[in-house]
């Protein structure tokens, strides 16, 4: 494979720019289906997500995003099924308020909006995943680390817990 | 504490300091690397916490908010006298600290103790309430588990009071075997005089500490200018001492045993029927220790375990993994915190777990006043009445 | 006040209710009072340092109040709007208790005085401007001549949220953080919270521990953002979080900017209409979603 192959995550890994770690809550009937065929396509894209599989985006707390930051995660993707499509008929709509109040909400705290995503992906639009993926990618690269998030804690350097957390983020990205 | 003028016996060794030589005295601390906490007064409007208050916009004098801070230069010392929101104990039993660290990887697992020796470090200004907290909390710190955390911490400060002109009707501290000039907990006392402060060193650590800057410090013993001094000093200490036991008389030893002998007595059972349980008075109380401790994860294999401040006021604090939680209502876990700081905690140890500041009473936005609710427990103590066993249960 | 004492007073000889919750007058000004007795009536106030929202006394899980049986509850509108959140949500019914309403003017936001004071820009609390529940629908009694409005503060709450969303991104997040930081975990604001009644708060679970409880700066955000979150739509802004908070959090910023979101997204406004559906929890097909992709 020459270089000219190379395209989003692959180019930006091979020309060592910061590669973001981002953690993609999906539910299982639409995103996580279409995700698969995005894969199973042979599509090219991103690869900092890590998906988490959920019944449906009703059942996403705005903990689990929170969570995800917490935990190292530099930007979140949240994904479901479009409006009326809903596998359990209307968890997406009560989903889409709370997505609404938690967007604007964490705006307001100064998060910046592009490193969380929402997205409706059926199981159908692989390559509208695909699209999602890169966007995200790209919207929090151009964040950077979240490491104000990180430094909320700051007993954590310094130690050897802190040198694990640091040595394990290397390992992965 | 005795009603003589001077509470700190002759042997006290007797000194001056001026204002700037107390300042310069700081500043020489600090820049030597020694760790020194006092009273902070903040201008609220000039922090970002501006936005926040609207009181900012008022004319006038600027809101101040007064805390015990680390001090980064010498001109931040505020020697006004006012109350800070918390209290000492923050120095010695933090709101949250690691107690160890935990990292796996594969079979091998490390633990990281924390340190628990710590640098030397000069409490300045200390409202003497706070002070005597300490040594208060130093006994079931000591009791069936030496805290190393603890005692580390205080083997490592010096304390030195600077006597309270009393803050105002909430305060109580010689109604529970305290003072404005109390020097329990502390190594030394400043009291304010014309000119400076006369500055008593009352324990081995207080002298040495003078001692070892003696340089910044006039001897009074015996020169004759300073008997005036000595003498408003004495003076001051006195008045206050009058200002603050008008506030509240009590019996301790009558309140501790009428507690122990009335658990289901309906005047503790009302005292606490408009409280929310929010536990506001445990967090700025300086004698309240109580912790929680957690096993943080912070990631895959690792993570920190912490103790942090809890409450008995929260409504899961007695609750057992079972389910059955046996303080279950507002009222039993305010019964709880009266019958532990009046009662149960000086029948264990002798001492009343309370010196009076009233930070909880003024914290209290429901009403809850403890200096309403002791002189009642010792009305009652004083004034034993039959039982009725028609009455009502509950009565505010 | 006489008419307050009076209907109180009755209330009580008739066995109607068995325990009035009003204000009272104490050493540090006014506070929430307890009465059982016809002859405890006079004790009843009601001025400006009136500010307590009485309705968190009706909190299910208060064993201590609600064993003493049915309950008359003084209310201004801002309460009111909380007894109808309760009932909004099913967690008492209406003939639980006797509403006493009272017509406002508004209250102080520094409310610990031996005596209350006249309402200007300086003293006012400022979330009282702008009310519009100043005498109570939610009522079974109305008392008090009708007031004027209150004073407009020095700066409105609208303002100093508008000032913040002004503000750069980086500096939103600087003032927030560092507000968080003071936390103490006490959780005053959920205890005095009328609305905040759930059985166990997710702070306090620990199978898993979703939100750190220790009050580092990283736990103490996870736990305001969730405090808030879980108040969007049914926060009356009673304002008394902000008041009983030790430290001086400015939650009436995050409450109002949450107020704003249910407003111009959902089109909702709190009433002390218990029949209004509380907007998360409802949904409509056409709910807005540009920034969903």
């Amino acid at each position: 494979m020459t270089d000219d192959t190379l395209t989003g995550g692959a180019k930006a890994a091979a020309d060592g720019e910061f590669q973001p770690r981002i953690t993609a809550f999906v539910c299982n009937w639409c995103t996580y289906t279409g995700a698969d065929l995005a894969g199973t396509s042979r599509l090219h894209m991103a690869s900092n997500v890590r998906i988490i599989r959920l019944p449906c985006t009703g059942r996403i707390d705005p903990l689990f995003v929170i969570k995800a930051f917490e935990r190292g995660a530099d930007g979140v993707i949240v994904s479901g099924c479009h409006p009326a499509d809903c596998h359990y008929t209307s968890g997406n709509y009560h989903a889409r308020r709370r997505f609404t109040v938690f967007h604007d909400f964490m705006a307001f705290l100064g998060v910046d909006p592009r490193r969380v995503t929402f997205s409706w992906v059926s199981a159908s639009e692989g390559a509208k995943w695909r699209e999602v993926v890169d966007e995200a990618v790209a919207n929090v690269r151009a964040c950077g680390p979240f490491d104000e998030y990180r430094a909320l804690a700051p007993d954590v350097a310094g130690t050897i817990a802190g040198a694990s957390a640091a040595a394990a983020l290397e390992e992965v990205s | 504490m005795s009603d003589a003028p001077d509470t700190h016996g002759a042997t006290a060794a007797r000194y001056f300091i001026d204002e700037s030589g107390l300042r310069a005295l700081t500043a020489e601390l600090l820049a030597a690397g020694t760790e020194v906490v006092a009273p902070v007064a903040t201008d609220v409007c000039q922090s970002p916490s501006a936005i926040a208050s609207s009181a900012c916009l008022l004319p006038g004098v600027a809101p101040v908010d007064i805390d015990y801070k680390l001090l980064g230069d010498a001109a931040e010392l505020d020697l006004s006298r006012g109350l800070p929101q918390l209290s000492l104990k923050q120095f010695f039993l933090p709101e949250h600290e690691a107690l160890c660290r935990w990292h796996q990887r594969g079979i091998v697992t490390t633990i990281e103790e924390v340190p628990t020796s710590f640098a030397p470090r000069l409490v300045l200004a200390a409202k003497p309430c706070d002070a005597a907290a300490l040594a208060v909390v130093d006994q079931v710190m000591n009791w069936d588990y030496q805290d190393e955390l603890w005692n580390g911490r205080r083997e490592a400060t010096t304390v030195f009071n600077l006597a309270c002109p009393v803050i105002d009707d909430s305060c109580f501290c010689t109604a529970v075997a305290s003072a404005p000039d109390d020097t329990k907990g502390a190594d030394g006392l400043l009291t304010p005089v014309e000119g400076g402060y006369l500055v008593e060193a009352t324990t081995d650590k207080g002298r040495a500490f003078v001692e070892g800057h003696k340089a910044r410090f006039t001897s009074v013993d015996g020169a004759p200018a300073a008997e005036s001094r000595e003498r408003q000093a004495a003076d001051e200490r006195a008045a206050a001492r009058v200002r603050v036991a008008a506030n509240l008389e009590i019996d301790p030893a009558s309140v501790r045993d009428w507690i122990d002998t009335h658990f289901e007595d309906p005047l503790l059972a009302t005292l606490a029927v408009r409280c929310n349980g929010c536990g506001a008075c445990t967090s700025v109380c300086p004698t309240c220790h109580c912790f929680d401790i957690v096993d943080e994860e912070e990631g895959v294999g690792h993570g920190t375990r912490r103790r942090c401040w809890d409450t008995c006021q929260a409504s899961t604090f007695t609750l057992h993994a079972s389910g059955h939680n046996p303080r279950d209502d507002q009222h039993v876990r305010y019964r709880q915190r009266i019958n532990h700081k009046y009662s149960i905690y000086p029948l264990k140890f002798g001492e009343v777990l309370c010196t009076g500041c009233g930070r909880c009473t003024r914290v209290c936005h429901a009403g809850q006043d403890i200096v309403e609710i002791l002189a009642a427990i010792d009305v009652a103590a004083r004034h034993p009445e039959p039982v009725d066993s028609g009455a009502e249960a509950v009565k505010p | 006040m006489n008419e307050l004492r009076e209907i109180a007073g009755k209330l009580l000889a008739d066995g109607d209710v068995r325990v009035i919750i009003g204000w009272e007058h104490a050493r540090r000004g006014a506070r929430p009072v307890f009465i059982t007795q016809p002859d405890e009536a006079d004790k009843l106030i009601f001025d400006r340092r009136c500010v307590h929202n009485l309705a968190t006394y009706l909190n299910p899980r208060r064993d201590q109040v609600s064993e003493l049986g049915k309950i008359g509850l003084v209310i201004k509108g801002c309460d009111a709007k909380a007894v109808a959140g309760l009932l909004r949500e099913a967690q008492m019914d209406r003939t639980d208790v006797v509403l006493i309403g009272v017509k406002c003017g508004g209250v102080l936001e520094e409310n610990e005085l031996p005596e209350a004071l006249a309402l200007t820009p300086d003293n006012v609390a400022p979330r009282c401007y702008g009310c519009d529940n100043r005498e109570p629908t939610l009522v079974d009694f109305l008392v008090g001549e009708s007031q004027p409005e209150p004073p407009r503060p020095i700066m409105t709450i609208d303002e100093r949220v508008a000032a913040l969303e002004g503000q750069p991104l980086e500096e939103r997040w600087a003032f927030w953080t560092e507000q968080f930081s003071k936390c103490v975990r006490c959780y005053a604001c959920r205890q005095v919270c009328p609305l905040c009644v759930c059985e166990r708060c997710v702070v306090d679970k620990t199978q898993p521990q979703w939100i750190e409880a220790s009050s580092h700066p990283r736990g103490n955000f996870s736990w305001n953002v969730t405090r808030a979150i879980h108040l969007a739509g049914r926060c009356v802004d009673c304002g008394e979080c902000e008041r009983f908070c030790p430290v001086g959090i400015p939650l009436t910023l995050v409450n109002r900017k949450l107020q704003h979101i249910v407003g111009e997204r959902f089109g909702y406004k709190v009433s002390d209409d218990p029949e209004s559906p509380a907007p998360i929890g409802d949904y409509r097909l056409d709910d807005q979603q540009e920034f969903i992709k």
